[in-house]
């Protein structure tokens, strides 16, 4: 019975950690992408399985399925609403006149 | 739906019933016309689809975020959509912006500006890609592949 729990508590620490490295990559990202649409890149991607892997890390924990659909409710309703969000950021920026940043520019 | 939220707490219900068929009923009379129907199969496919390329696009974006090249060539695509009706569109145009490398900029009319984080990949065969699966889940047949490319 404790070799079962310890191996979930593992998983669930493993996921834990995967999806806090994933928000700390997409907010690396954040800082170090040269413009507002390759920042959106960095939020929107990693973001997505960062809170993925969190919400099943959770879901571990809890042990119970309808919890489980709970915070997979909870993670749709999030990348529903992130990438909303994205595509009206990108779209303002748009017509606000941001040019995207590009490589050739830059040379 | 409202007995996930609640946690399986039957005494809710008492308020959860009519809450529900009320919220049911608003979503019915404000959605523009009639929802298309749905595969299964698809369904299925499609949600695979989506986790795999969800965790290739978070690894992907990471790796590009770490590295100390910023190894990124950004550019934007134009995009001339075949998927019907508008809310599968809407649909696809958020879901193109959480798989890899592509971000919805700017949607008027059939055209879809798409921004590309590196644009050295097959981007425009990518997004047919997606489009095709969502198709699928939807029994929607695409317009000729003839005239796809913009």
């Amino acid at each position: 019975m404790d070799f079962a729990r310890i191996a979930l508590t593992v998983i669930e620490y493993a996921l834990y950690a995967a999806g806090a490295f994933f928000f700390l990559a997409g907010s690396i990202g954040l800082l170090r992408f040269p413009d507002v649409y390759t920042r959106l890149h960095s939020l929107t991607k990693a973001d997505n399985l960062g809170l993925g892997l969190v919400c099943m890390g959770l879901a571990v924990r809890s042990g119970s399925a309808i919890v489980a659909l709970k915070l997979l409710f909870i993670w749709m309703l999030v990348l529903a609403a992130g990438s909303t969000a994205c595509y009206l950021v990108a779209e303002s920026a748009r017509s606000a006149g941001i040019e995207p940043w590009t490589r050739e520019a830059r040379r | 739906m409202w007995i996930v939220v609640s946690e399986g707490d039957l005494a809710s219900l008492r308020a959860g019933v009519p809450s529900s068929l009320v919220a049911a009923g608003v979503s019915l009379a404000l959605s523009p016309g009639r929802a298309p129907s749905v595969s299964l199969p698809g369904l299925v496919r499609f949600i695979g689809f989506f986790l795999v390329h969800s965790v290739r696009g978070g690894i992907d974006v990471a790796m590009r975020a770490i590295k100390p090249s910023l190894p990124i060539d950004p550019g934007t695509v134009t995009y001339r959509l075949r998927i019907e009706p508008v809310s599968v569109r809407v649909l696809f145009v958020n879901t193109l912006s959480l798989l890899p490398g592509t971000l919805s900029t700017h949607l008027d009319g059939d055209e879809l500006i798409v921004h590309v984080l590196d644009c050295r990949g097959p981007v425009i065969s990518d997004i047919e890609i997606v489009e095709r699966r969502l198709a699928d889940v939807f029994n929607i047949t695409l317009r000729s592949p003839i005239e796809e490319r913009a």
